[in-house]
């Protein structure tokens, strides 16, 4: 299986877990300062993503996870 | 210049027949890249094509340009499971949808090329009696716009699609249905190679291999694009890469209410003919499905986006195993069958599931973007509405209601109803 096909993520406590059990919420960091650009707007990369996610199906921590979204790697994960 | 295809009819296919292997031309021609052009469409998928197309057709702009990083029709046009159908709950969606289904039903004689439109219904099932409900309401909706739907009961719903029969092995009950008769599929690269035979036989140039890398501006005005071939003079831009609107964003410096994801689809080998509609449904458990048969045989499965950005066009597994174990769930005869192909499409999400078509930024730099998972049956009427605006500076009714700054003022069209996210939370 290609890297890139990201079948699972590490969470800083649960170890590897299958992407399934993470939901992505949003890209960071926001498009300005108010509440309609961190609401609505995104700042797409194809290089780098840097996004908030959730491992609802686990410890529900929210995890920042740094990506390339070119090729599905996944650079790295934060608390 | 080579000359550009022929008229097809009965009698040239007889001619065909007699003349031999010379007869057929190639379908756009490969004319140079012209230093200048009236408007310049990014993007030779459905919309860049049928923008074009309507531009030479309805509007009489002769000097129209295609500009494509790579194919004709290689992205999402190709990639799509071909249906179309315009049984929207929203009066905005489903009369700018309806538009394209009339469209698409003459558009095979408007184009003089067999886009093989086959009405053959779109069955959104009930799978509970809570189902239902909501069901009649969109059907309701439907009637009173005047666009045909038809509420079944499970009796009648399993003469309609006899592979919905009762089977022991099916793990859950259907309760009935909402059908669009007029709702089917239509070979999807036709369109594409159909809008581009017919757009060159109008002088539009179709200009493969040719990447836009930038803008070039003048107080408030586009004058020019950047090109991986130089500089092409533009009268008017339009960006019609849906897929990859997000990094257009970047490159106008604009931040866009668009994430790029992942939609996966996927065919079985070819078997006899079991299923002559399109099944539409949300398995307990599961996200979105739709299963068609294509017209080799193969069933045609899709389902829901990845649900984070990616431009990839690699589909993630647990997703491809929600659609498979879903359609398995609906129908447990096609879990003997084999995936013969698989694959993934980018497709730009919007905020709130419509699309976009607008100016952007400049005053003739127009964006045709957003079309989340309903691109391909929108390209009609996309094409025509957005060529109008392009052509008089008017936006049309029919697409007033998919202006960018919906966003900011509250007017937002939340079809799916997934509040500021692409992703069910």
């Amino acid at each position: 299986m290609s890297r890139s096909l990201i079948p699972a993520l590490d969470c800083p406590f649960c170890g590897s877990r299958p992407l399934e059990e993470f939901l992505f919420r949003k890209t960071l960091p926001n498009a300005g300062e108010g509440h309609f650009e961190a609401v609505y707007l995104r700042v797409d990369s194809a290089e780098q993503s840097v996004e908030e996610w959730q491992h609802v199906g686990g410890c529900r921590a929210w995890l920042m996870v740094r990506r390339n979204p070119s090729t599905g790697e996944v650079l790295e994960v934060l608390l | 210049m080579k000359r550009v295809s022929r008229h097809y009819s009965a009698w040239s296919l007889l001619r065909a027949r007699l003349q031999g292997a010379g007869y057929w031309r190639p379908l756009w021609t490969g004319r140079a890249l012209q230093p200048a052009y009236d408007v310049v469409v990014v993007g030779a998928g459905g919309h860049g094509l049928a923008t074009a197309y309507h531009l030479a057709k309805d509007h009489g702009i002769k000097r129209v340009a295609v500009l494509e990083k790579r194919l004709v029709g290689y992205g999402n046009v190709g990639r799509n499971t071909t249906i179309v159908r315009s049984n929207y709950l929203l009066p905005e969606n489903h009369y700018f949808y309806e538009d394209a289904l009339r469209r698409y039903e003459g558009l095979g004689r408007e184009l003089n090329y067999n886009i093989m439109y086959s009405p053959r219904g779109v069955v959104d099932l009930a799978l509970s009696d809570d189902d239902f409900p909501v069901l009649a309401r969109r059907g309701n909706a439907l009637r009173l716009a005047g666009i045909d739907a038809e509420l079944m009961d499970l009796p009648a719903l399993e003469k309609f699609v006899p592979a919905l029969g009762p089977r022991r092995s099916r793990r859950f009950t259907i309760a009935g249905a909402l059908v669009q008769h007029r709702g089917g599929t239509v070979r999807h690269d036709a369109v594409a190679w159909g809008y581009a035979r017919a757009a060159t036989a109008l002088g539009v140039d179709i200009i493969e291999d040719c990447e836009v890398t930038g803008l070039h501006t003048a107080g408030g005005s586009a004058t020019a694009v950047q090109t991986s071939r130089g500089e092409v003079k533009a009268g008017a831009v339009v960006f019609a890469t849906a897929g990859h609107t997000g990094l257009v964003g970047n490159m106008l410096g604009v931040p866009l209410p668009i994430e790029t994801h992942l939609l996966q689809a996927m065919v079985t080998e070819p078997v006899k003919p079991l299923l002559d509609t399109v099944l539409v449904y949300v398995a307990p458990g599961h996200a979105e499905s739709y299963i068609s048969q294509s017209d080799r045989g193969g069933i045609v499965l899709g389902g829901h986006i990845d649900g984070f950005p990616s431009y990839t066009r690699e589909g993630a597994w647990h997703r491809l195993e929600d659609v498979v174990q879903a359609s398995v769930e609906l129908l447990p005869q096609v879990g003997q069958l084999k995936l013969l192909r698989h694959w993934a499409g980018t497709n730009d999400m919007t905020m709130d599931g419509s699309p976009i078509i607008d100016r952007v930024k400049y005053d003739n730099v127009f964006l045709n973007a957003g079309w989340c998972y309903g691109g391909f049956k929108a390209i009609p009427a996309s094409g025509a509405a957005c060529a109008r605006m392009v052509a008089t500076g008017i936006t049309p009714d029919l697409i007033r209601a998919y202006r960018l700054s919906r966003f900011a003022t509250g007017h937002l069209l939340d079809e799916p109803g997934y509040g500021p996210y692409p992703v069910k939370l």
